[in-house]
C-alpha cells in the first residue's frame, strides 16, 4: 500500500507587513480598542478591591451586624457576609431578663450547625438537647454581662437564615450570605 | 467537584488578570515579574487544591488545568481573532529611528528594555536598530539596521 503524503500548502502573504518589509501582523487598531477594555478591566478590579476593603464581600466593616432583641433577653453580633470554610465568630450577649433559675437556656437553629458549620461552643454548655429543628443549650450564669460564642467556620456556600432564643423570650433571625 | 470548579475558575482568572498587565511577563523575566508569578501562583493554588490533599484532588486539578490549556490552544487556532484575544497583538515599537510612543506607552516598555534586547544582539547603540516589535510572548525582537551596521564594522 503507497503511503500517502503528508498534506502541505503553499506559503502565502499572510502576515501583515510593516514598511513592506517586516512581517510582523500587528494590527494597531485591535490593539487600541483592547487598551480600552484593560482599562475598563482594571477599573472594575479597582472597584472590587474598594469594595473588599469596606467590607461588602465579607471580613470587612460593612459585613459586620448586629441584632438586638426587643425585651433585652440578648443580643446578638456576627458577620452578615461569611466566607466559605473561614473561620469567624457568632457572639450572644445576655441582658438580666435571659437568666432564669441561674441558667441561661438559648435555642439555636439548626443552621447554624449544618450551613454555617459551628465547630465551637464557648463556653462549653452544661447541657445540649435537640429540640424543634434545633439546639436548646444550657448555661450556668452569675451575674451580667455574659456573652456565648459561636466559632463558625461556614461548610456551604449561598444564603443562609438562622434563628436564635434565649427560651420563651423574643426570637432573633438573621440572614447570612456565605462568599465562595 | 470543587477542585474542578475552583481549577477552571482560578486558570480563567488568572488568564485575565495576566492578559490585562500590559507589561507581559514571560520571556522578560526581571525580578519585577518574578514577584507576580511566584505570588500569584502560590494565592491562587490555596483555593484550588482547598484542603483536601489526596491523589484524587491533585489528579483532577491537573487534568482541569490541562483541559483548559487544552481548549484555549483549540480556541486559539481555529479563530485568529481570538489569538489577538488570548496572546495579545505584537506591537512594532520603533521603526526607522523613530519610537512608537503609543505602542511604547501601551506595552509598559522603556527605551532600556529595547536596548537591553539589542545587546543581545550585539547592537552598540538604539540607532543600530532598523526595527523593535514587542512579541506576544513579551520578547523584544530586534531588527538590525543594516547600512548602520555596515558603516560601523
Amino acid at each position: 500500500m503507497p503511503s500517502s503524503a503528508p498534506p502541505t500548502a503553499p506559503v502565502r502573504d499572510s502576515v501583515a507587513k510593516v514598511n513592506d518589509e517586516l512581517a510582523v501582523g500587528s494590527d494597531l487598531e485591535f490593539q487600541r480598542r483592547w487598551w480600552k477594555f484593560e482599562r475598563a478591566i482594571w477599573i472594575f478590579f479597582t472597584l472590587l478591591i474598594v469594595l473588599d476593603v469596606l467590607g461588602v464581600f465579607g471580613r470587612g466593616p460593612l459585613a459586620k451586624a448586629r441584632l438586638r432583641a426587643a425585651d433585652g433577653s440578648a443580643e446578638v453580633t456576627y458577620e452578615r457576609i461569611e466566607r466559605h470554610k473561614t473561620p469567624s465568630v457568632l457572639t450572644a450577649h445576655f441582658g438580666p431578663s435571659a437568666i432564669q433559675d441561674g441558667k441561661v437556656r438559648l435555642w439555636v437553629s439548626d443552621d447554624l450547625v449544618k450551613e454555617l458549620g459551628n465547630q465551637r461552643v464557648s463556653p462549653q454548655p452544661e447541657s445540649s438537647r435537640l429540640e424543634r429543628g434545633g439546639i436548646l443549650y444550657t448555661f450556668p450564669a452569675g451575674a451580667p454581662p455574659l456573652a456565648v460564642q459561636f466559632s463558625l467556620e461556614p461548610s456551604s456556600i449561598g444564603r443562609a437564615s438562622i434563628s436564635l432564643e434565649v427560651q420563651g423570650r423574643d426570637r432573633l433571625s438573621a440572614n447570612i450570605f456565605v462568599m465562595p | 467537584m470543587y477542585t474542578v470548579l475552583h481549577g477552571i475558575a482560578g486558570y480563567l482568572l488568572l488568564f485575565l488578570t495576566l492578559r490585562v498587565l500590559r507589561r507581559r511577563p514571560g520571556a522578560q523575566m526581571t525580578p519585577f515579574e518574578f514577584v507576580l508569578i511566584f505570588l500569584m501562583g502560590g494565592v491562587i493554588i490555596l483555593t484550588t487544591m482547598d484542603d483536601d490533599h489526596s491523589v484524587t484532588n491533585s489528579t483532577m486539578g491537573v487534568i482541569t488545568i490541562g483541559l483548559m490549556h487544552r481548549l484555549f490552544a483549540l480556541i486559539r487556532q481555529r479563530f485568529p481573532r481570538a489569538a489577538a484575544i488570548i496572546d495579545g497583538e505584537t506591537l512594532v515599537l520603533l521603526k526607522d529611528e523613530q519610537w512608537q510612543k503609543e505602542a511604547m506607552k501601551g506595552g509598559a516598555i522603556a527605551d532600556d528594555d529595547v536596548m537591553a534586547a539589542a545587546r543581545t544582539k550585539g547592537l552598540r547603540t538604539l540607532q543600530a536598530i532598523k526595527y523593535a516589535v514587542l512579541e506576544r510572548n513579551g520578547a523584544i525582537s530586534i531588527v538590525k539596521d543594516k547600512q548602520r551596521q555596515d558603516q560601523k564594522g
